[in-house]
């Protein structure tokens, strides 16, 4: 039987999401698609001035896999918020892998709602993203 | 001490009109690997019983990023100038969302960016800027708020 979040508990795992590898086409496209277009994810020279050894992955784009590790298993529907903490860089050539674990169920004004713990981990092991997700269990 | 312009706190954008289109959502969504047709193919998004293709969860920082764009062609001085922030030394630390309708292509939002204050961390070692953006609908009123976090790694000489 499928975890739903009518049925879901703490400590339950949601379907992991992974992305990648993070090609440096991959972070072309994300600056454009996203508009963030900051040269230290897609200008090598840039990255070299600024004492970097190469460009990284846009924060973002790991974000929008966590995203999707709620909104894959919910539906976005039922998305009420989504947040996170960028604990490290995402190098290009990276994997990442997202986790998603119930961390509470709790009511709200009344409607039940989960409160999701996500992270996302590259391929060394590196946790490069902390969140959470805020989901309607109604 | 720290580089930000602490002055700025409390500033409030205009309200920046920036109409949700269907082909940057479709790209968007491809990009960061989304697999959810009604994100890319508006027959999909119609039959789940939407008017449209829906903005994926992190979209957001697709219409701050126009916002931006567009209140600098209509003369709006942007965010990042006004809080002095300085490439060289500027993390992105937190982003959080909070969601109260679904946004779609087709419709026109107005977004309005505001500076909510700045602080200290790790012994005047970072410096925090706190801001926030309001994506607001005509008559559905607000869509989403999203706050952000940008951190200065401060160098030794900027420190207090």
């Amino acid at each position: 039987m499928s975890l739903t979040p009518q049925t879901a508990e703490e400590g339950d795992r949601l379907p992991t999401v992974t992305f990648g590898p993070i090609t440096r086409t991959t972070l072309a496209l994300y600056a454009g698609a996203s508009g963030d277009h900051n040269p230290i994810h897609i200008d090598l020279d840039f990255a070299k001035r600024a004492g970097l050894q190469d460009v990284f992955a846009h924060g973002m784009l790991s974000m929008a896999q966590l995203g999707r590790v709620a909104t894959d298993w919910a539906g976005i529907d039922r998305l009420r918020g989504l947040s996170s903490r960028f604990t490290a860089i995402t190098p290009v050539g990276a994997t990442v892998t997202c986790e998603g674990r119930i961390a509470e169920r709790f009511e709200q004004d009344g409607a039940p709602m989960l409160r999701v713990v996500l992270t996302a981990t590259i391929d060394d092991g590196t946790q490069t993203l902390r969140g959470e997700a805020l989901i309607s269990a109604a | 001490m720290g580089i930000f312009d602490r002055t700025s706190a409390g500033y409030e954008a205009a309200p920046v009109e920036v109409t949700v289109e269907r082909g940057p959502i479709a790209f968007f969504a491809e990009t960061i690997g989304e697999t959810n047709p009604i994100h890319f193919d508006v027959d999909a998004a119609r039959a789940a019983g939407h008017p449209d293709v829906m903005a994926p969860a992190t979209y957001p920082v697709v219409l701050d990023m126009a916002a931006s764009k567009e209140g600098a062609r209509k003369g709006q001085k942007d965010l990042l100038g006004l809080i002095a922030a300085d490439m060289r030394y500027l993390l992105h630390g937190t982003e959080n969302y909070t969601y109260s309708g679904p946004i779609y292509a087709g419709e026109t939002v107005e977004i309005i960016s505001r500076i909510k204050g700045f602080s200290d961390a790790k012994g005047g070692a970072l410096e925090i800027a706190h801001l926030e953006m309001e994506i607001r609908h005509p008559d559905r009123g607000t869509l989403a708020i999203a706050t952000r976090d940008l951190i200065h790694r401060l160098p030794k000489e900027a420190q207090s």
